[in-house]
């Protein structure tokens, strides 16, 4: 995992796996920073569960092969001077559940490590989860890229997202939005 | 060799763990993410990653020996959780190619 984009990917699937039907991404590259937040509307954690997801053992004990996501995401952060922040509203509490997962990272440090191909990231997610409406933000120095599913929906009404004609729209309709910004 | 035949040779410090058991590899590598995936049961596994995450690598790993080098600060945490999960870890004040070479030249091999 030596790009940001994998951990964007590892974050959201957390979301997906929450039962989320609705879930925000987005990247904000400014001045020394970049940050990025995930929020979505899945069934949340309690605090208990929050509290534990910084400790390795816990997760690695219960399950032997994952957990080591928001751990890894946070020495990452924290290395390059930034910080890893969750709060989560677990469905017992509030029928206004879900969790927001917030990341910093200084852009200019020197162990911060390349975002990677955030639209294939983006691509991966709605294949895999067309159901889910995924909005996903990138503001750059140069402009904003921007992609809502459930706009995209209203447009295509019945046609699933992962038709491979809608995810090549998608990926040239980003491709000329990512152009437009570094060209600025 | 053993762990404690590896430690005496290579002058390590060893802070906790089993020293009888038997080094099959070695890897060298800081990147806890790509370390999950190369290193491997039995190996001497060297990094500066003197982390609790790191002994959560070795949990899922199973290396014989982390030697945390360059003589980094390593926390009671990290030693109380290697501890309770028998991981063995070593300390050793040489860099990873002066480990390697050192290994190599008694005779140890990677996997």
């Amino acid at each position: 995992m030596d790009e940001l984009s994998l951990y964007v990917l590892d974050i959201t699937m957390n979301s997906v796996r929450a039962g989320a039907d609705a879930i925000s991404v987005t990247i904000c590259e400014e001045g020394d920073w970049l940050d990025f937040t995930v929020t979505d509307n899945g069934c949340g954690m309690t605090e208990e569960q929050v509290k534990k997801l910084t400790d390795p053992f816990f997760t690695t004990r219960k399950t032997r092969k994952v957990g080591l996501g928001i751990p890894f995401l946070t020495m990452l952060a924290e290395m390059t001077g930034g910080f890893v922040r969750i709060t989560s509203t677990h469905e017992s509490v509030s029928d206004d559940h879900g969790t927001t997962t917030h990341a910093r990272f200084g852009r200019n440090h020197i162990d911060f490590i390349p975002l990677g191909d955030m639209i294939e990231t983006v691509l991966t997610l709605i294949q895999g989860s067309p159901d889910i409406n995924f909005t996903y933000t990138h503001k750059t120095d140069g402009g904003t890229v921007y992609l809502s599913c459930a706009e995209l929906r209203e447009i295509l009404e019945d046609v699933p997202l992962n038709e491979p004609e809608v995810l090549a729209w998608i990926r040239e309709n980003l491709r000329e939005q990512y152009d437009a910004a570094s060209a600025s | 060799m053993t762990v404690k035949e590896a430690a005496a040779a290579l002058q390590l410090s060893l802070l906790c763990g089993d020293d009888s058991r038997e080094i099959t590899g070695v890897y060298v590598g800081d990147l806890l993410s790509r370390c999950m995936s190369r290193v491997e049961e039995g190996d001497l596994w060297i990094t500066i990653m003197a982390n609790i995450n790191a002994v959560a690598v070795a949990a899922l790993t199973d290396p014989a020996l982390i030697v945390f080098c360059e003589d980094v600060e390593i926390g009671d945490d990290v030693l109380a959780k290697a501890s309770e999960n028998g991981i063995a870890i070593a300390r050793s004040a040489q860099d990873a190619y002066a480990l390697c070479v050192a290994y190599a030249s008694i005779g140890g091999a990677a996997s």
